[in-house]
């Protein structure tokens, strides 16, 4: 269970996060949801231990900024846009760089057995134990971003965090990394909290919802429950169930 | 080729390069003279006769500690860029950026002028100032930075260190204009040379290289992590504001060392990372010793041309590094973004 107290928090200056109390139990998944600045991210980062907060931020009753980063990685996992590669690595070494915080520091150790087989069940539900040798800069955008969801699986977290991981992916690639996701916490025993953009691809990852609009939380629950069409409007600051229908409309006579 | 044998062949390079170091130059010294001449120092074994004792002299006293020191400078050098490129995730950053070459100059100018030395340790007044004058500067530097920014962001270390190195090469430059009777040692410091070390200066830098080489080897898959970028290194569970404190330190370390003994030497930092990386890989437990055998092989070579091109007289090691460094990193760099956009 991940739970906010009263959390304010900001990213360098002014507080961008006001009085943000929710719970986010274990299993399951959850998408927070609100127009451009209205906070996601930064919720996202404090709930990763990324940005300082006042107020509290517990896992399972257990504050994350007494916890060790080691500690913290083992509980919680961040997955994000895909990242600039600096400097070139092989898919197989990125994938074990998730096992960091299972390895000890030891001068000349390897990785242990139990590494090198989480790594291979990484790879291979994700799709990607024939690229194992590949460099990540050979690779497509669609294909890169499945290392970096093998990177934090490997991790072996309970929640992943999602911050925009489907930018710059096409449609198909975003659709697989969510339906994944979405399969990885149909078990019970892992979570993933997710800020995505596009609100449909939101919806497909779970019906559990937060509304956040100017660093407040407007409304959170099952996503059929707590919107009808005046509230999105005001959230978004448009006709946002109008606008959906539209689309759905430009759809109707396609073959 | 398998990565093993690459290694092997790697350090075999290495080797000939130091004794291509110790053996070429006005007197020129064969292998089996060479390993005579050592047994005699080491073993007590008389010399052969064939061998005057003037060449075991220059081998001894002269040509090995050089080349010893240029290795070890040259590895220094080179482990230190490979950390700052990971760190500040540029791949133009080392520890030159942050101010250490700048610092250590102004500290031994200031030494070369006032004739100051310190009491008990006369000798070495200039390596020991220059040194802590090197570190001063990259701690002001992440001070700065520090205060600027709490999170200690690539760009604001970069941007402090940068500018805090030409502020103090301004105050250099004025130091420098009121010295003009030291200027010809002012310059050669500055441009770097190896000439004149001895063997105890070889045993303070291999002390200092060889243990600045094995904690960086330690924090490589820390470095590995964070060329993904800090955030990712944080929820991989890396204690990221201490390690990267540590590894600048670390860096500035062998830096300041190298600096302090040879003078400002450009290029060997910012280049053998690159090749490294190209030869085998990112991975820091590969990228950082090999980095440093590169290094220090290749300033064997370039202070081997500095000390014999225009013999009897020497060109500072630092020009050779440029005029050959400059070229090859162009080439290296711009053959492979040509090579990216063509697949």
């Amino acid at each position: 269970m991940l739970e906010l107290k009263d959390v304010c928090a900001g990213n360098g200056g002014a507080d961008v996060l006001h009085d943000v109390s929710c719970a986010f139990p274990t299993g399951g998944s959850c998408c927070i949801l609100g127009p451009n600045g209205c906070g996601k991210t930064t919720l996202l980062r404090v709930m990763a231990g990324l940005i300082p907060h006042r107020g509290q931020v517990l896992l399972d009753g257990a504050e994350i900024s007494g916890m060790k980063r080691r500690e913290l990685a083992a509980r919680i996992a961040v997955m994000s846009q895909i990242n600039a590669v600096h400097f070139p690595y092989t898919v197989y070494d990125t994938v074990m760089l998730g096992r960091y915080q299972h390895m000890r520091s030891a001068l000349f150790g390897g990785p242990s057995a139990a590494d090198r087989e989480a790594v291979e069940r990484c790879l291979a539900s994700t799709g990607l134990s024939d690229l194992r040798r590949r460099m990540l800069d050979e690779l497509s955008g669609g294909q890169r971003q499945r290392v970096f969801l093998a990177h934090a699986l490997a991790q072996d977290p309970e929640t992943i965090l999602l911050d925009e991981p489907t930018n710059h992916l096409d449609v198909k690639h975003q659709v697989e990394l969510i339906d994944y996701l979405h399969r990885w916490c149909a078990d019970g025993r892992h979570t993933v909290i997710g800020v995505l953009h596009d609100v449909n691809l939101a919806l497909r990852l779970s019906r559990n919802v937060v509304f956040l609009r100017e660093g407040r939380i407007l409304r959170a629950g099952d996503f059929g429950e707590i919107a009808d069409s005046a509230f999105l409007r005001d959230v978004y600051g448009m006709d946002l169930s109008g606008f959906m229908r539209e689309s759905m409309a430009l759809w109707r006579d396609v073959r | 080729m398998r990565r093993g044998p690459k290694i092997l062949i790697c350090v075999a390079a290495g080797m000939l390069c130091l004794l291509l170091g110790m053996g070429v130059g006005s007197v020129s010294i064969g292998l089996g003279d060479m390993v005579a001449i050592v047994r005699s120092r080491l073993a007590g074994a008389p010399l052969p006769g064939r061998i005057p004792s003037i060449t075991a002299s220059i081998l001894w006293n002269l040509r090995m500690p050089r080349a010893i020191m240029a290795f070890l400078v040259g590895a220094s050098l080179a482990a230190s860029g490979a950390v700052m490129q990971s760190v500040l995730r540029n791949p133009l950053a080392s520890s030159y950026t942050l101010g250490v070459s700048s610092g250590a100059s102004l500290a031994a100018a200031v030494v070369i002028l006032t004739g100051f030395e310190l009491p008990l340790l006369r000798g070495a007044t200039l390596v020991l100032c220059g040194f802590l004058g090197g570190l001063a500067t990259v701690f002001l530097a992440m001070g700065l930075a520090a205060r600027f920014d709490r999170n200690l962001e690539n760009t604001t270390v970069i941007l402090t260190g940068m500018v805090l190195s030409l502020f103090v090469n301004a105050l250099l430059t004025l130091v420098t204009a009121f010295a003009r009777q030291h200027l010809q040692q002012l310059i050669f410091w500055q441009m770097g040379s190896f000439a004149g070390q001895t063997w105890s200066n070889c045993g303070a830098m291999l002390a200092l290289t060889a243990a600045g080489v094995l904690v960086l080897v330690r924090y490589g898959r820390e470095m590995d992590l964070m060329t993904f970028g800090e955030e990712q290194a944080l929820s991989a569970g890396v204690e990221l504001k201490r390690v990267k404190l540590l590894l600048i330190a670390l860096a500035a370390l062998l830096t300041g060392a190298a600096v302090a003994f040879a003078g400002v030497i450009g290029f060997v930092d910012l280049i053998s990372p690159h090749v490294v990386r190209r030869l085998f890989g990112s991975n820091h437990r590969r990228v950082i010793p090999l980095s440093a055998l590169f290094g220090g092989s290749f300033m064997v070579l370039a202070d081997l041309v500095a000390r014999t091109v225009v013999s009897p007289q020497e060109l500072a090691v630092g020009a050779v590094t440029a005029l050959v460094g400059a070229p090859f990193f162009a080439y290296v760099y711009f053959a492979r973004r040509r090579g990216e956009r063509g697949a």
